[in-house]
């Protein structure tokens, strides 16, 4: 056969394979997204979405749910009917609000998916910015001993990773507390308690600048379409819009915010460890930890591969080679700063 | 299991033997269960062996993919069961690994845990075996490596150790077996009873934990007022121990808590607070056994105290734990500096250093490595070549002729005869003569490299090339291995203990050319490439043309790993951290010795269990005849149109499918199919189904060539050589390292259609420019 054809016929055939069977983007994955339009599905998603609005101190409305399953209008008001006729929820007036049975079961629905949430965040590299939707998408699969068994491998975790508490298997969820960044005072510091995931792309903007849940801020201005602040040692800029999305808790006078890192360190220098970055979860938070990188450690940097990176370090007295990726996530007690105006005042008595 | 007055009773003995078989342990048979934990590189697993001898049985643990062992010992005329449980850093739950050392001590309740403990990192070691005894009270810490710690100038007091733990403490040296039968005695002693043990529990967690238990424990003792620890209950509470929480639950609580004071024998125990004597013990007893009878109902105490908890928990901040870890390696930290000094031998402490410098420079680093591995490549390959030939002589050239007239001597039909001698026996003999020697050359000297400690630093260099890749440092070491013997590389990826960079190793390992593919890539070369080139530069051009698809291979690698890791294997968890050891003067004779008698007994195991069959295969496909031509002929008159499109041809194919099990034998396969369908070159070898090899590489080019083989067909044998599946014995290995046959399958698949798309696209282009 002729060579030339042959080739074309071969690369025709390798598009073809990889548009249909190409993770996520390919038509096989777009297939299996849209089996989620089923009945029971959707009811979940209502009660889920009425019980965040509840929890918030809101109530859902037809626009919302249209908005929140991303349908029609019509299509949120039949699915609120059948909502009412299973008995989960009913309305008072014209706001639908959830019964007995529709809170538990909402409930049973939003720790499946939290759990689903630590679980990607905890045991999996699967990217922050796909947890909210595979969670999604799995919730309606997992039946109450599956969250059970989930929940006893995971150690029972209290908090999702966007810091959202997990109910217990019996109901039990403590109340939302908190406040939005913007309100903050000038030069507060806060601890970050909350990540709004919906609408995705705002979330998306957040984890790209690198913020999660339990990270330390500190209000540097609010203005009509800018919102600053410090936090890891960098300054922040992010849109109202956007900072709406954070939810935060005053973190107290004594609060040290972390300027420092392990990264920072040259062969030979060595720095206390402060803590490690909340950023940092799962797997590899858990292996830094067990190897010694706790609060008060003194950890010395001794030296470098022959690329550069990564560098050993004496941790605890064993020799631990870390990336610089890692190592930039640890974060070390600032040196005492120099006091300049003393230092200035000698140098002007010796004169 | 024997129950002695003196041995407390685990609550109920019943339930205890069921829950060990959902572990994974048959119940009954043994005396006491020992469970041996630890840190990884602990030389754990030499303690086990040192105890255990040849009575153990491996497997993997049910329904994990971690590697169990468990063997047994007598001591004392009592038989003792032993765990070997996976090594880990903490008991945190956070891995597979950390889940099974968790439940087997918490759940199975073994009468001993040993813990092994490395005298050279004493301090991080001191974690797992605070957390340890936080859950058991049974404890006895093997310190091992006493020797290393004494070159390093530390040294530790096993007393003043002892006395802080509350547990015995046994200094040992593995290597030599130092210290393990007094490790026998103490284990059996704490196992009977006879030593009490008094374990350290930390006495103040950090202070929002201090608060929670302070809600908790009033509420505990009302409930069960005669409990001789209920702080320790209430922080077990917390903690989520499923275990404490069932028992409370139920009401057992007051039969398990008396377990925990009795093992202290009545004295008054724990840091924390006083116990009452033993009169208490009893009164515990009585009123479980009230609580036991009164049952379970809705709404019953216990229910209350769990509530509670739940709502303690809300309570503390989300990284309490960071604070609680915190708390376990200052308590570590205090008992190390206490019982240790260190600085006693200042000049190896620098020499450790020295030679980190220079393995990690930037100038040097790189090119000592390339030297060292081409040291060992060369080692290899030219000490190999003289016991290669001769075995091949004394099994191929002598045995096979005289087992041949044997066969014939005693009356054997002709075609049982060939069955075993020219097929069976033949491959079997030819896999031995071509694998033994190599192996026996190369794994040693990597062990050698290995005992130094000089392969983490390799590691180490070229991590970040790794990294790119989306794998891990330690790759590279996997990766040299597989120059060596793909299935021994698979087996070494146990040392990367992320699961996702593992499985990138091992998917990728094929990509190193292995022992068992030298020799075909080094007569191919020599024939159609070496032959182009004029004759003082033949040699050298045929090596450089191995020497590049050997390169191509570890492009391939890395190429391949980047796509696994942005594909198929972009979900799974991933964890980097390298340890790098002191160096230690390796024991070379020892190692030499060692590593020898385990490779042989691996090459001759292998040749049996995969070779054999697969000779069996070769010598019937080429004799059973269907409709006036063999098999073979039938099958290659088939593929060859495909073969040839892809740059091949059908006696390749075939070749390369009766070879899956050894790739040492595909050139002799090839040359007696070559033989048996082209009639230009009839009559040259021993005969159908025997396979054979010419004296000169030049006469085997002429037979291919008259054949009908071409440069192309040579290049793309090469090729395909390296892009093919994995043979049968590495398949096999990764099946039982990855317990997945979806993995199983992706390793053997992926390779083999690149093979086919890559001699595909080379063929196409060959025809179009040549």
């Amino acid at each position: 056969m002729n060579p030339v054809f042959s080739l074309l016929i071969f690369l025709a055939t390798s598009a073809v394979l990889v548009a249909i069977f190409w993770p996520r983007t390919g038509l096989i994955a777009r297939l299996s997204r849209y089996r989620r339009l089923e009945e029971r599905v959707l009811i979940e998603d209502t009660l889920k979405h009425m019980y965040n609005c509840e929890y918030a101190g809101r109530r859902a409305t037809e626009e919302s749910l249209a908005g929140f399953l991303e349908t029609s209008i019509g299509h949120a008001v039949r699915t609120l009917a059948r909502g009412e006729e299973m008995g989960f929820l009913r309305f008072e007036g014209l706001e639908p609000v959830l019964t007995k049975e529709g809170q538990q079961y909402a409930l049973r629905v939003l720790r499946a998916h939290r759990l689903l949430e630590r679980y990607m965040a905890d045991r999996t590299g699967v990217d922050p910015v796909e947890w909210h939707a595979e969670a999604d998408r799995l919730e309606h699969t997992l039946s109450r001993d599956d969250a059970e068994g989930l929940a006893s491998r995971l150690g029972h975790p209290l908090y999702d990773p966007h810091g959202d508490p997990i109910p217990t298997a019996a109901g039990g969820i403590p109340p939302m507390e908190g406040q939005p960044l913007a309100t903050l005072d000038e030069g507060e510091i806060a601890r970050i308690v909350h990540l709004e995931d919906e609408p995705p792309e705002l979330f998306n903007e957040i984890v790209a600048a690198g913020l999660g849940p339990g990270m330390r801020l500190r209000l540097l201005d609010t203005s009509l379409n800018e919102v600053q602040f410090e936090a890891d040692g960098r300054v922040h800029r992010l849109s109202p819009a956007v900072a709406s999305r954070i939810t935060v808790v005053p973190a107290g006078e004594a609060v040290q915010l972390p300027t420092h890192s392990l990264a920072d360190l040259e062969p030979g220098e060595s720095g206390q460890v402060l803590g490690i970055s909340p950023i940092l979860q799962g797997p590899q938070r858990r292996r830094l930890l067990d190897l010694g990188v706790v609060p008060g450690t003194e950890i010395r940097a001794e030296f470098e591969s022959s690329a550069g990176d990564p560098v050993a370090y004496l941790i605890r007295g064993a020799l631990i080679a870390l990336r610089r990726d890692q190592a930039s996530l640890i974060q070390l007690v600032a040196e005492p700063e120099v006091d300049d105006a003393a230092a200035g005042r000698l140098e002007g008595a010796e004169a | 299991m024997a129950i002695t007055p003196a041995a407390p009773c685990h609550g109920c003995a019943a339930n205890r033997d069921e829950v060990l078989v959902q572990l994974g342990i048959s119940p009954g048979r043994f005396d006491y269960l020992v469970a041996l934990a630890g840190n990884p590189n602990t030389g754990k697993s030499t303690i086990f062996n040192s105890l255990t001898g040849l009575r153990q049985h491996t497997g993997n643990w049910p329904g994990k993919t971690v590697a169990r062992a468990d063997g047994g010992y007598q001591h004392a005329d009592h038989r003792f069961k032993l765990v070997d449980l996976p090594g880990t850093y903490s008991l945190q739950a956070g891995s597979p690994d950390e889940e099974v050392a968790r439940d087997f001590i918490l759940f199975g309740q073994p009468d001993v845990t040993v813990v092994v403990v490395d005298a050279t990192r004493l301090e991080r070691n001191l974690n797992l075996v605070l957390q340890i005894l936080e859950i058991t009270d049974r404890v006895v810490v093997d310190l091992n490596l006493v020797d290393e710690a004494r070159r390093h100038g530390i040294a530790i007091d096993e007393r003043k150790l002892a006395t802080e733990l509350g547990v015995p403490v046994v200094p040992t040296v593995a290597r030599t077996g130092e210290g393990i039968p007094a490790l026998r005695e103490a284990v059996y002693r704490v196992a009977n009873g006879e030593t009490a043990t008094r374990p350290y529990r930390i006495a103040d967690y950090p202070p929002e934990l201090e608060a929670a238990v302070d809600k908790l424990v009033p509420l505990i003792e009302d409930t069960y007022p005669e409990l001789p620890n209920s702080r320790w209950v209430a922080l077990r509470l917390l903690n989520k121990d499923e275990r404490v929480e069932d028992a409370v639950r139920t009401g057992e609580i007051g039969v398990l808590a008396s377990d925990a004071a009795a093992a202290a024998t009545g004295l008054s125990t724990g840091r924390g607070g006083s116990r009452p004597e033993v009169a208490s013990i009893s009164h515990a007893t009585a009123g479980s056994l009230a609580l036991a009878e009164g049952q379970v109902e809705p709404a019953s105490p216990g229910q209350a105290i769990l509530r509670r908890t739940e709502q303690l928990r809300w309570q503390l901040s989300p990284d309490y734990h960071d604070a609680l870890t915190r708390r376990f390696f200052e308590a570590a930290h205090e008992i190390a500096q206490s019982a240790s000094a260190t600085g006693l031998r200042k000049t190896k402490f620098d020499l450790d250093r020295t030679l980190d410098r220079i393995f990690t420079n930037r100038w040097l680093g790189f090119p000592l490595m390339l030297l060292m591995l081409a040291a060992v490549f060369w080692i290899t390959i030219a000490g190999a070549n003289l016991p290669s030939r001769m075995l091949g002589v004394l099994l191929i050239d002598n045995l096979h002729p005289i087992l041949s007239n044997f066969g014939a001597s005693i009356g054997l039909p002709g075609w049982l005869n060939g069955l075993l001698f020219d097929g069976i026996y033949l491959a079997t003999a030819w896999v031995i003569a071509v694998m033994l020697p190599p192996m026996a050359i190369f794994f040693p000297l990597f062990t050698l490299l290995e005992d130094f400690g000089y392969l983490p630093r390799v590691a180490f260099n070229l991590d970040s090339l790794f990294r790119r890749a989306g794998a891990h440092g330690k790759q590279a070491l996997t990766m040299c291995m597989g120059f060596g013997c793909n299935a021994a590389g698979v087996v070494a990826t146990r040392v990367i203990d992320s699961p996702r960079e593992r499985l990138i190793a091992i998917i990728t390992n094929n990509f190193s050319l292995c022992n068992g593919r030298w020799p075909t890539q080094i007569l191919i070369a020599t024939i159609f490439i070496g032959a182009l080139a004029p004759a003082h530069l033949a040699g050298l051009v045929s090596a450089t043309a191995v020497v590049g698809v050997a390169l191509l291979g570890i492009f391939s690698m890395f190429l391949t790993s980047w796509f696994l890791s942005r594909t198929m294997l972009r979900g799974e968890a991933t964890t980097f951290s390298l340890e790098l050891p002191p160096y230690r003067p390796p024991r070379i004779l020892q190692t030499l010795y060692t590593s020898l008698i385990d490779r042989t007994f691996i090459v001759l195991w292998r040749a049996i269990v995969f070779a054999a069959p697969a000779g069996a295969v070769i010598w019937l496909v080429a004799n059973v005849s269907v409709g006036g031509a063999s098999l073979a002929e039938h099958f290659i008159s088939w593929s060859n149109p495909f073969g040839l499109l892809i740059g091949l041809n059908g006696v390749i194919l075939l070749a390369y499918i009766v070879a899956i099990p050894a790739n040492e034998i595909v050139i002799p396969t090839v040359l007696m199919l070559t033989v048996l369908t082209s009639a230009a070159v009839a009559g040259v070898g021993e005969g159908a189904g025997v396979m054979f090899e010419l004296e000169s590489a030049a006469s085997m080019g002429v037979l291919l060539q008259t054949a009908g083989w071409t440069t192309l067909t040579g290049v793309n044998l090469m090729l395909f050589s390296l892009l093919h599946n994995p043979c049968s014995t590495t398949l096999y290995t990764i099946y039982k390292e990855t317990g997945s046959a979806r993995w199983t399958a992706v390793s053997a698949l992926l390779p083999l259609a690149m093979g086919f798309a890559v001699c595909f696209v080379v063929a196409q282009v060959w025809r179009i420019v040549g």
